[in-house]
């Protein structure tokens, strides 16, 4: 636990002295949503602006206004809106791997990395990390798929018993320890992430492997932090969700938006401590040592006094060799 | 062989031990003796001649009134065991049928509506074709198949007449599907007179399709029994069963005999008068009803029970809620939205006279949910069920509603289906507004609302221009059709028409129509000629368009402008602008109206200026536009057609009003959400992908 303490406390204190980063990633996400949304926007706009059927999704929710809207022939197809939204959401994606190596290069600096530094690292890094991405994909989508796999048929022979939560039992059972599983997958890539940029190791499945070992060896410790860091996300999301419905009057669009936005920065936190914890595991634990050598000084040599009192004869001077 | 020793026993046992039992438990005294069903060789004339005459029981130990409620044309007596692992019903039916018809009746179709679910049957032809909610049918199995069998069926006076059974397909001529059998009699049927069919039948139920059939451990016994068509405008009505339509019957008295194992918990359509355990471990409960037309019930081992009682109109009804285990937490939900239900049907429609209600919280995920017998409803929920998400309550009044729009006015639901479905969802809306709210007795969670008039309107507007209203259920283009204009138009067109008439008077005209025509068979001209004579209005404008045909009802308001009357001079004249500002300015101000579809209907439109000045003008709306002009010192604000929200047809709501000045404050609400999802999903990538 005090191990845990450590790592927690170590890797939230490089986040928070690298509060920058969060806010950048925070922008990127914000500029990249605010371009998934424009296509909503353009659909929705000449449907709601004029009209004042519109007002009932300002004064409440009116679910049926929405869904009316939606099934206009003016609104175009819903892929129109979906797919800038999705795009948008894949090329953040893309983003934070390509800037993630600067960050977790900045984590383990004792200084403020500078820029130049931090978009090196980035460039340095962006081969090796799309690798990790593939192998990390084709891992925890094998492993994920199969896990499903076997989900659904056990809720499937769950579905028969006349116990009906029982396959309400079985689903959630399920989800958990796939939950577990790819947190313990992503540790594993996390961890070979953080081993690629601080070892800068060109060949990605050395880090694979030794996050592998790793992983297993302190698995319990690690799997503990980043289940709390999940948990606090969710504690985040969901307090942030609850202010937005019971304090946000329905007509502020600026207090939603506020509130929506800092619940968004706010949830981007627990995923960068989680990094800041690797950064910290790997410097505690996986980081090769580097023994310094200094040269050895010539010391004057002191000879003992015979017991008798007669005087020390010095003899002749050690022969040093040359080198 | 071994069918007619079964055959054999059952007349021997069963039938003279029902008719008895009923003798002895019910009123009684004019409860006829069904004979024992005798061996095929002995039926013969003669015995007729010996038999007890014949009639239909005047019983009332099933309605709270001295009297019969209906003319009562049918009486079934049924000795049934079922079969819980073979989900197979064998039974004697004994139905005695009285021909009101007022001509002789030589032959008599009957339903066998469990043969619907058979591969080559037309409901599962057209279910096929028009999507059917209930089963996928590529991983459809023969386990899963229903049957129903005649496997002996005599009239007394007549014998053995199972040689004279003929499949008939009135409706598509498919030779293969078995939903109707017509019988020829020897003799025919004198008016006035009874015959009496004695059928030995064998049903066995499909995993539940339509609401009837087996699950898991559970069965709901619907359409289970050979069942009479009727007589209706001079000849039989007896359509085959199709993917979209439901049913149609007599009206009469019900005795029914059940066995099956005692772990059974069992609920049914009218009173329980008997219940028994066999030395066999089987238990037999006997049900009786009166002034109903049709029978279900439903076993489980595992319902739990809450019963209570609630004082109608006219006696006490016995409350009889059948929950599942997991949803017991629920039962007091479905019981507050039954009596609150009660409560409105009898105080705006009139009593409810049976004296029991049995609802039933059918097994999870059996495709049982949501359906309507006399006395006798299920509902639909789940394990989860949010306290703001009004599922339960919406299928417990709705289902309820039946008892009154199909049960006690018992229209046909093959031809006028929107007569039992619209009608009731058009009375479920008024229920469900005063009870949950008007835009909330849908859904209310975390201040997202949907109310139930705009789900039924919702439902219309998708298909507006596919069907009429009026026409035959199985005549639909699909089953979203179906339901899109048999439920959802039929209620956005009656609240249309509160608006038309007035909202007081439709009230009238519905308490009207049910009193008139409880316990009777109207047509649709019975239900609309009642809201003409009740409002002394001409509604033939409205129900040709609206009942009748398919025309598609959008208003817009097409265009609103205003612009100085001197706007020459101001042109010129710097000041003129100052004088604007001073509001001296006078206006010429324009509000364009538009009929974009072929819908023709009489609308308000309510005009807002920049002084806080309203005006309102009506519209014939029979040209295709009208432009509305005003010179004042003001600028037009908005206009709103239908400014009272009383039209539920139209099809665009958002093009019914517009605003001189865009508001752009309604999509950014909404593009924040989008924002808001786009960004989580942005951050759920970020976070397991990299």
């Amino acid at each position: 636990m005090i191990e845990n303490k450590g790592l927690l406390g170590s890797g939230l204190g490089k986040v928070l002295h690298n509060q920058r980063y969060i806010v950048w990633f925070y922008v990127l996400n914000i500029l990249l949503g605010l371009g998934g949304t424009v296509g909503f926007v353009n659909q929705a706009g000449p449907i709601l602006d004029h009209s004042l059927q519109s007002g009932r999704l300002l004064r409440g929710f009116s679910l049926g206004v929405l869904i009316e809207m939606f099934s206009r022939p003016e609104f175009g197809p819903s892929m129109a809106s979906r797919a800038p939204a999705i795009f948008f959401a894949l090329l953040f994606l893309v983003a934070t791997a390509l800037f993630l190596p600067g960050v977790l290069q900045g984590y383990a600096s004792t200084y403020r990395l500078p820029s130049e530094d931090f978009f090196r690292v980035c460039g340095r890094n962006l081969w090796r990390f799309i690798r990790l991405m593939i192998v990390a994909g084709i891992v925890m989508g094998v492993i994920a798929g199969i896990l499903f796999g076997v989900q659904g048929a056990l809720v499937k022979k769950a579905e028969e018993s006349t116990n009906e939560l029982l396959s309400v039992y079985v689903r959630l059972a399920g989800l958990t320890v796939i939950f577990l599983v790819m947190t313990v997958l992503r540790i594993w890539f996390d961890l070979a992430e953080v081993d690629i940029v601080l070892s800068d190791q060109r060949a990605v499945r050395k880090s694979i492997g030794t996050s592998l070992r790793h992983t297993f060896r302190s698995l319990g410790r690690l799997l503990a932090t980043y289940l709390l860091a999940t948990m606090v996300a969710a504690i985040v999301l969901l307090g942030g969700l609850c202010t937005w419905m019971k304090f946000v009057a329905p007509e502020n669009v600026v207090g939603a938006f506020l509130v929506s936005q800092l619940t968004l920065l706010f949830l981007l936190i627990p995923r960068f401590w989680q990094r800041g914890i690797t950064v910290s595991y790997w410097q505690q634990q996986m980081m090769v040592p580097v023994v310094a050598v200094w040269p050895i000084e010539r010391q004057p040599v002191t000879m003992p006094e015979v017991s008798d009192g007669a005087p020390v004869v010095p003899g002749p001077p050690l022969a040093i060799p040359e080198s | 062989m071994q069918i007619r020793w079964t055959f054999v026993i059952f007349i021997a046992v069963f039938a003279p031990g029902l008719t008895a039992s009923m003798n002895r438990r019910t009123v009684a005294a004019t409860t006829p003796q069904a004979p024992p069903l005798p061996a095929r060789t002995a039926a013969t004339a003669e015995n007729a001649k010996d038999a007890a005459p014949i009639s239909i029981p005047e019983t009332t130990l099933a309605i709270n009134s001295d009297k019969p409620m209906s003319q009562r044309v049918v009486h079934y007596q049924i000795d049934a065991k079922y079969d819980t692992g073979k989900h197979i019903v064998d039974a004697i039916e004994v139905l005695t049928y009285h021909n009101l018809t007022g001509q002789a009746l030589d032959h008599f179709p009957f339903h066998l509506y469990q043969n619907a679910f058979q591969p080559k049957s037309t409901w599962v032809r057209e279910a096929k074709i028009q999507g059917s909610r209930d089963t996928d049918y590529e991983k459809w199995e023969e386990k899963q198949y229903g049957s129903e069998e005649i496997k002996r069926i005599e009239v007394v006076g007549q014998g053995d007449l199972t040689a004279q059974l003929q499949y008939i397909a009135p409706d598509d001529g498919n030779k293969d599907d078995k939903t109707v059998i017509d019988l020829h009699l020897i003799r025919p049927i004198a008016p006035g007179a009874y015959v009496q069919f004695k059928i030995a039948f064998r049903t066995k139920f499909p995993e539940t399709q339509a609401r009837s059939g087996w699950r898991r451990d559970f069965v709901l016994g619907g359409q289970w029994f050979p069942k009479v068509g009727v007589w209706w405008h001079g000849a039989w009505n007896c359509h085959q069963y199709h993917a979209t339509t439901e049913f149609f019957a007599d009206f009469g008295v019900y005795d029914v005999k059940l066995t099956l194992p005692q772990n059974e918990i069992v609920g049914a359509s009218g009173v329980l008068v008997e219940a028994k355990n066999n030395p066999d471990n089987t238990q037999t409960v006997t049900y009786h009803g009166d002034d109903i037309h049709d029978f279900a019930w439903t076993a489980s081992p595992r319902y739990k029970i809450r019963e209570s009682q609630y004082q109608a109109q006219m006696g006490p009804i016995q409350l009889r809620f059948l929950m599942q285990p997991a949803h017991w937490s629920q039962a007091e939900r479905h019981e507050r939205i039954t009596r609150e239900t009660l409560d409105r049907f009898e105080k705006w429609y009139g009593p409810y006279p049976y004296k029991t209600l049995t609802v039933v919280d059918p097994e999870p995920d059996s495709a049982a949910g949501g359906m309507e017998y006399p006395t006798f409803i299920t509902g639909d929920t789940s394990w989860f069920m949010p306290e703001g998400l009004h599922l339960p309550e919406v299928v417990v009044e709705h289902e309820f509603g039946h008892q009154y729009w199909y049960g006690m006015v018992a229209t046909n639901e093959f031809e006028d289906a929107w007569m039992d479905e619209g009608i009731n969802s058009y009375t479920e809306v008024k229920v469900l507004d005063s009870i949950l709210g008007k835009n909330t007795s849908m859904l209310n969670i975390a201040g997202i609302t949907l109310g139930e008039r705009e789900e039924q309107r919702l439902s219309y507007i998708g298909v507006a221009d596919r069907d009429a209203m009026a026409q035959k259920a199985y005549e639909y283009y699909s089953f979203g059709s179906y339901g899109g204009i048999t439920y959802g138009k039929t209620a956005s067109v009656l609240l249309t028409l509160e608006g038309v008439i007035g909202e007081d008077t439709m009230a009238k005209a519905m308490h009207t129509y049910f009193m008139k025509y409880c316990f009777t068979h109207p047509t649709k001209e019975d239900f609309l000629k009642t809201i003409e004579e009740v409002s002394g209005k001409d509604l033939r404008w409205y129900f040709n368009q609206a009942v009748y045909g398919s025309p598609v009802m959008d208003y817009e308001v097409l265009d609103i402008n205003s612009f100085p009357v001197n706007w020459y001079e101001e042109k010129k004249d710097k000041k003129a602008a100052k004088k604007a500002a001073e509001g001296d300015t006078v206006y010429q101000s324009y509000v364009s109206l538009h009929r974009k579809n072929d819908f023709v209907m009489p609308v308000e439109v309510e005009i807002k200026f920049d002084n806080g000045e309203t005006v309102r003008e009506h519209w014939d709306g029979k040209n295709r536009w009208t432009r509305f002009s005003y010179q004042k010192k003001a600028k037009v604000v908005s206009a709103q057609l239908d400014p009272d929200h009383t039209v539920q047809i139209d099809r665009n709501n958002f093009n019914n009003s517009r605003l001189a000045e865009p508001n752009a404050k309604p999509v950014h609400k909404v593009a924040n959400f989008w924002l808001f999802i786009t960004q989580c999903l942005s951050q759920a990538l970020g976070w397991w992908a990299v």
